[in-house]
C-alpha cells in the first residue's frame, strides 16, 4: 500500500470533513444563543439544496442562485426559532427536541413529495477535473468547499468581533438575563442565530450536493456526523469543530477503505459516544463547576 | 378503598380483558395482527417511558434495543435451537446489558448531547446488524420459525395471548416499580439531582438502572416482535421508528402507563388510519375541532398564549386540507404525523392521557390510601449520646478554585452532640467548606475524617451514605413530590426488598413502615398535618422545615445546617430556632452556618469565625463576638483610617457565591 493512496484518501475524507464541520458551526451559533439547536438540521441542508436547485432551473446567475439559497435557509431557520424553539425556550423545558424533530420529519416528508425520492445531480460551474498537487489529486469541486466553509466561518467570527450586532450576540452567549438588563432583546439575538445556523445549512447543501448529488436522504449521514463532531469538539469553540471535523473526515475516508464501506458511519459515532463518556463537556469545552 | 380498587384497578382489567377477548369475536388474521403488533408496541414504550417520562431524558435509542432484543431471539432460535423462554430471556437480557454499557457514559450528559448518544447509538447498532452478516445474515435478512413452546406449536392467536400476557406482565411489574422508592427516586433525581446524592439516593445509579430496564423491556418487545413477524430486516430499526416511538410516548402522554398504551395504539393503527381517505378526514376534522375548542377556550381564559393555541389549529387545519388536497395519503405519511404531533406536543404537552387523567381524576374524586399512624420517634430518630468526643475534624482543608482560594488552609474539629456554629463574612469560604464535607466538591488538599475513618472526598453521595446530611441554602426540595414523600425517599436503611421482588409486588410492607417513620418525622417538624402537600404548595417557612425532616430521614451523624434562618420572617426563625433546639436534643452533632448572630448565639456551644478561607477566632459565642479580628472582618479595622485603602481586587468571574 503506497502511502500517497493512504495520503489521497485522507486527504479527500478530510475535506468532506469540512462539511461536518460547517453544519457542526451551525448547532454551535444556535447553542451559544439558546442552548438549544436543530435536531431537524440535516433537513434545512437538504431542503435548501432541493430549493437551491429549483432557483437554478430560472436560469439565473450562479452567484444570485447561491444568495438566494442562502436567503431561503436563513428563512428556513428563522421558521424553525419560530415554531419549534421559542415557545420551549420561554417555558424553560427542553421541548425544543421534540418539536425540532417534528419539524424535520415535517420538512422530510415535504420534501419527498414535492421534488421526489430520488437524487438529481447538482451542476455547478466549478470544474470536477482533478488537480494534481503535490501528488495528490484533489477536484476543484472540492477545494471550493473548504475555501467556502473555512470563508464562511472566518466571515461569521469577524462579525461576531467587530459589530455591534455581534457583540450583542456574544453577550447573549455568555449571560443572556444580564444582557436583556442591559437592553438587548434575546429573543431577536437568538432569532439571528438560528438565521445564520439557517443560512449556514444552506451553504453546506450547495457546497456538498455537487459531490453526493441531490435526495431527501442526502443529509441523514452528514448530520449525525456534524451532531459528531459538534460534541467531539465542544458545542463552544469553533476552533474545535474544523480540527475534528478534518480527523474525523480522514479517519472515516480510512475506515471505508481498511474494515468495508459498510462501516463508514461508525467511527464518528463511536467517537461521539467516547467523547461523551471520557469528556462530556467535549475535548476544546471548558469544565463547569456545579453550583448549589 | 372500594372506590378506588373498583375505578383504578377495574378500568385495567376491563383493558386486558377486553383485549384478552376482542380475538374471540373478531377472526381475520390482520387485525389479530394488529393486536399482536399493539401490545408488543405497549411493552416497547412502557420501556420508553422510564427514560423519556421518567428520568426525563429524550431518548432516540429505543428502535436500537428493539432490533438488538429481535437479532438476540432470532439467532437463538435459528442458530441454536431455542425455545420461546429462552429467546425472549436472551432478547430482554441483550436489551438490559447493552442498556447498562450504554448508560455508563451516556447518563452523565443531560438534554442534547443524552439525545446525540442514543441516536448515535442507533445509527451504529443499524450499521452493525447490516455489517455482521456472518451473524444476522445483514441486508438478506434473516428468517426464522416460532417453535413450540411447551410441546404445542402455537397458533397465531395463542401467540397474541402470549403477548397481552407479557404486557400485562411489564404493566404490573412496573405499577410496582413506579409506586416504590425506585420510583420516588426516578421524580427525585428529575427535581433535584443534587439533592438526590446529597441524600444518599443515588442519581447516577438510578439512572442507569432505569435506563437500563427500560431497554430491557425494549429487547423482551423486539423478541416478540421477531417471534411475531418471523422475519427480520436491519432497515427496520433506524431513526424514523425510534422518532415515531418517542412521538408515541409524547403523545400518548409521560409518565402513564395508560399513556403507554394509547400511544402504542396510535402507532401501530396509524398506518391504517392513512389508508382510507375518508377515516383521515374524518379522524383530522376531529383533530381540528378539538384544537379550535381547546384553542379559543385558552385564549379566552388567557390560561395559553396565543401560540400555543394558533399553532395547533393552524396545523390541524393544514391536515384537513390535506385530506382533500392530497392524491395518496400513503405518500404523506411522515408529514401527516409531524403535524398530528406538532399538535399535540404545543397544545397538549401532558398527552393525550395527561389530559384525560386530569379531567376524570376531577370527575371521580378518588380518595389516596389512608395513612399508617407515625411510627415512635425513638425508632426513627434514636437519641445518640452527646459524648463530646472529636467527630468531625477538618485539616488543613483548602479548595482553590483556579486563582481563588476559597478555602486556605482550615483547621476545624467538631465534637459530638454539639452545635457547631460557623461564621464569617459573605466571601469567607463558609459555603466552600459546607460543599466539601458534603462531598460536592473535592479538596484541593487536606483531610476530612468522621469518626476517625476518612471521609469520602468529592462525592456527595459516598458522603451522605457515610453519615453527613445537609439542608440547602437555596432550597433544594423535590417540589413535584408531596413533603411526605420528600422525607420517604430519603429514609437510610427502609428499603431493602430486591428489585425483582418489588416487580412482583412484595414490596407493600416495606413501604408502609417507611410512610410511618416519615410521618414521624414530619410530626417532629411540625408538618404532620401537611403530608400530602406538594412540597412546592408549601409556605417558604414550612419548606425550610421540610428541608430539616429530609436531613433526619438519614439519621445523620453530622446534620449540616446551611443558613437555616435566611429569608424566614421572625415568628418562624423563633420556630426555627426551638426546632434545631429540639434535634440537639437528640443527640444529633449539628454544624450550623448562619448569619443572623442571636441565632447563633441562642444555639452554638462552640462558633468558629472564618475569613479568607482561613479561621480567625473560635470560641463560645460570646468570646467570638468580641474578638477584635471578626469585628474587623464584619466591620472593617477600627483603627482611625490614616488612608483610604485601595478598592480589592475584583474577583474573577466563575467562582461559586458563597
Amino acid at each position: 500500500m503506497p502511502v500517497s493512496f493512504i495520503v489521497q484518501m485522507a486527504v479527500s475524507g478530510a475535506l468532506m470533513g469540512l462539511v461536518y464541520a460547517l453544519v457542526a458551526y451551525g448547532f454551535q451559533l444556535t447553542y451559544a444563543t439558546s442552548k438549544s439547536l436543530n435536531f431537524g438540521q440535516g433537513e434545512l441542508v437538504m431542503v435548501s439544496a432541493f430549493a437551491t436547485l429549483s432557483i437554478m432551473g430560472t436560469g439565473l446567475p450562479y452567484p444570485l442562485v447561491v444568495l438566494l439559497g442562502l436567503l431561503f435557509g436563513a428563512l428556513l431557520g428563522l421558521a424553525v426559532e419560530r415554531t419549534g424553539v421559542r415557545l420551549a425556550l420561554e417555558q424553560k423545558s427542553e421541548g425544543w427536541i421534540l418539536l425540532t424533530i417534528i419539524i424535520g420529519l415535517f420538512l422530510f416528508s415535504f420534501a419527498e413529495n414535492v421534488w421526489g425520492r430520488d437524487d438529481r445531480p447538482f451542476p455547478t460551474p466549478i470544474s470536477s477535473q482533478p488537480l494534481n498537487i503535490l501528488g495528490i489529486d484533489v477536484t476543484p469541486v472540492e477545494l471550493s468547499v473548504a475555501v467556502g466553509v473555512l470563508a464562511v466561518m472566518l466571515l461569521v467570527e469577524a462579525f461576531k468581533r467587530t459589530t455591534l450586532l455581534g457583540k450583542a450576540f456574544e453577550a447573549v452567549s455568555a449571560d443572556r438575563d444580564a444582557s436583556e438588563l442591559m437592553g438587548i432583546s434575546a429573543t431577536r439575538t437568538v432569532m439571528l442565530s438560528y438565521a445564520l445556523s439557517g443560512a449556514v445549512a444552506a451553504l453546506a447543501g450547495i457546497l456538498v450536493s455537487p459531490i453526493t448529488t441531490v435526495g431527501p436522504t442526502m443529509a441523514s449521514a452528514l448530520v449525525l456526523k456534524a451532531f459528531s463532531v459538534a460534541v467531539v469538539a465542544g458545542l463552544e469553540s469553533g476552533f474545535g469543530v474544523v480540527v475534528v471535523g478534518l480527523f474525523l473526515g480522514a479517519l472515516e475516508s480510512l475506515a471505508s477503505f481498511y474494515v468495508g464501506s459498510g462501516w463508514r458511519d461508525a467511527p464518528g459515532l463511536v467517537l461521539l459516544i467516547l467523547a461523551l463518556a471520557v469528556r462530556p463537556t467535549g475535548v476544546f469545552g471548558k469544565a463547569v463547576i456545579r453550583k448549589v | 378503598m372500594l372506590k378506588r380498587l373498583l375505578l383504578v384497578r377495574g378500568a385495567e382489567l376491563l383493558l386486558f380483558a377486553l383485549l384478552a377477548a376482542i380475538p374471540l369475536v373478531v377472526t381475520s388474521s390482520y387485525a389479530l395482527g394488529l393486536l399482536t403488533l399493539l401490545a408488543i408496541y405497549g411493552i416497547l414504550l412502557i420501556g420508553l417511558d422510564v427514560t423519556v417520562g421518567y428520568l426525563g431524558q429524550v431518548n432516540l435509542g429505543q428502535a436500537a434495543f428493539l432490533g438488538l432484543g429481535a437479532y438476540a431471539a432470532g439467532i437463538a432460535v435459528t442458530r441454536y435451537g431455542a425455545g420461546i423462554p429462552l429467546a425472549l430471556f436472551m432478547a430482554g437480557g441483550l436489551g438490559t446489558l447493552l442498556g447498562a454499557l450504554l448508560a455508563l457514559p451516556a447518563l452523565r450528559l443531560e438534554g442534547p448531547q443524552f439525545a446525540l448518544a442514543t441516536l448515535s447509538f442507533t445509527a451504529l447498532t443499524a450499521t452493525a446488524l447490516n455489517e455482521l452478516e456472518w451473524l444476522t445474515n445483514g441486508a438478506q435478512g434473516l428468517s426464522l420459525q416460532v417453535p413450540p413452546l411447551l410441546g404445542h406449536a402455537l397458533s397465531k392467536r395463542e401467540f397474541y395471548w402470549l403477548c397481552v400476557l407479557a404486557f400485562a406482565a411489564v404493566w404490573l411489574a412496573m405499577r410496582n416499580l413506579l409506586s416504590s422508592q425506585w420510583g420516588r427516586a426516578f421524580e427525585a433525581l428529575r427535581d433535584s439531582p443534587i439533592a438526590t446524592d446529597a441524600m444518599g439516593v443515588g442519581t447516577y445509579r438510578h439512572k442507569v438502572a432505569g435506563f437500563a430496564f427500560g431497554s430491557g423491556l425494549g429487547g423482551l418487545a423486539g423478541g416478540l416482535y421477531a417471534l411475531n413477524f418471523e422475519y427480520l430486516q436491519p432497515q427496520g430499526f433506524q431513526y424514523e421508528l425510534t422518532v415515531i416511538l418517542l412521538l408515541g410516548v409524547v403523545l400518548g402522554g409521560r409518565k402513564s402507563l395508560w399513556g403507554a398504551f394509547v400511544g402504542a395504539t396510535l402507532v401501530a393503527l396509524l398506518p391504517n388510519l392513512l389508508s382510507s381517505r375518508f377515516l383521515f378526514q374524518a379522524f383530522s376534522a376531529l383533530g381540528l375541532a378539538v384544537a379550535l375548542f381547546a384553542g379559543l377556550r385558552g385564549l379566552a381564559r388567557r390560561t395559553l398564549r396565543p401560540f400555543q393555541a394558533l399553532a395547533p389549529i393552524v396545523a390541524t387545519a393544514t391536515l384537513v386540507a390535506g385530506g382533500f388536497l392530497v392524491q395518496n395519503t400513503e405518500d404523506w405519511r411522515k408529514a401527516i404525523f409531524a403535524l398530528m404531533l406538532f399538535s399535540v406536543v404545543v397544545g397538549l404537552p401532558e398527552g393525550l392521557m395527561g389530559f384525560a387523567g386530569r379531567a376524570l381524576a376531577a370527575l371521580f374524586r378518588v380518595a389516596p390510601p389512608p395513612l399508617p399512624p407515625p411510627a415512635p420517634l425513638d425508632e426513627v430518630l434514636p437519641p445518640h449520646l452527646a459524648s463530646g468526643a472529636p467527630l468531625l475534624v477538618l485539616a488543613g482543608l483548602k479548595r482553590w478554585f483556579g486563582g481563588v482560594r476559597a478555602v486556605d488552609g482550615l483547621d476545624l474539629t467538631v465534637r459530638a452532640g454539639q452545635v457547631h456554629g460557623l461564621i464569617g463574612p459573605n466571601g469567607s469560604g463558609k459555603s466552600t467548606v459546607v460543599n466539601v464535607v458534603s462531598g460536592l466538591y473535592a479538596p484541593t488538599a487536606g483531610a476530612l475524617s468522621l469518626r476517625g475513618a476518612p471521609l469520602p472526598q468529592g462525592s456527595l453521595f459516598q458522603a451522605a451514605r457515610s453519615g453527613v446530611a445537609r439542608t440547602f441554602q437555596n432550597l433544594q426540595l423535590f417540589s413535584g413530590m408531596t413533603a411526605l414523600e420528600n422525607v420517604m425517599v430519603a429514609l437510610r436503611g427502609a428499603y431493602r426488598v430486591p428489585l425483582p421482588l418489588i416487580c412482583l409486588g412484595l414490596g407493600r410492607g416495606e413501604e408502609r413502615r417507611a410512610q410511618a417513620a416519615a410521618l414521624a418525622l414530619l410530626d417532629f417538624v411540625g408538618l404532620g398535618d401537611q403530608a400530602r402537600t406538594p412540597a412546592r404548595d408549601l409556605t417558604y417557612g414550612a419548606q425550610r422545615f421540610l428541608e430539616i425532616a429530609r436531613a433526619l430521614a438519614r439519621r445523620p451523624d453530622v446534620l449540616i445546617l446551611d443558613e437555616p434562618a435566611a429569608g424566614l420572617a421572625h415568628p418562624d426563625v423563633l420556630k426555627q430556632v426551638e426546632l434545631i433546639r429540639r434535634v440537639h436534643q437528640r443527640g444529633i452533632t449539628i454544624v450550623l452556618i448562619e448569619h443572623h448572630m442571636d441565632v447563633v448565639s441562642q444555639l452554638c456551644d462552640l462558633v468558629t469565625a472564618l475569613d479568607g478561607g482561613r479561621v480567625i477566632a473560635e470560641g463560645t459565642p460570646d468570646e467570638v463576638k468580641r474578638h477584635p479580628r471578626v469585628i474587623a472582618a464584619y466591620l472593617g479595622a477600627v483603627e482611625p483610617a490614616v488612608e483610604p485603602a485601595a478598592a480589592p481586587p475584583a474577583p474573577p468571574a466563575g467562582v461559586p457565591a458563597t
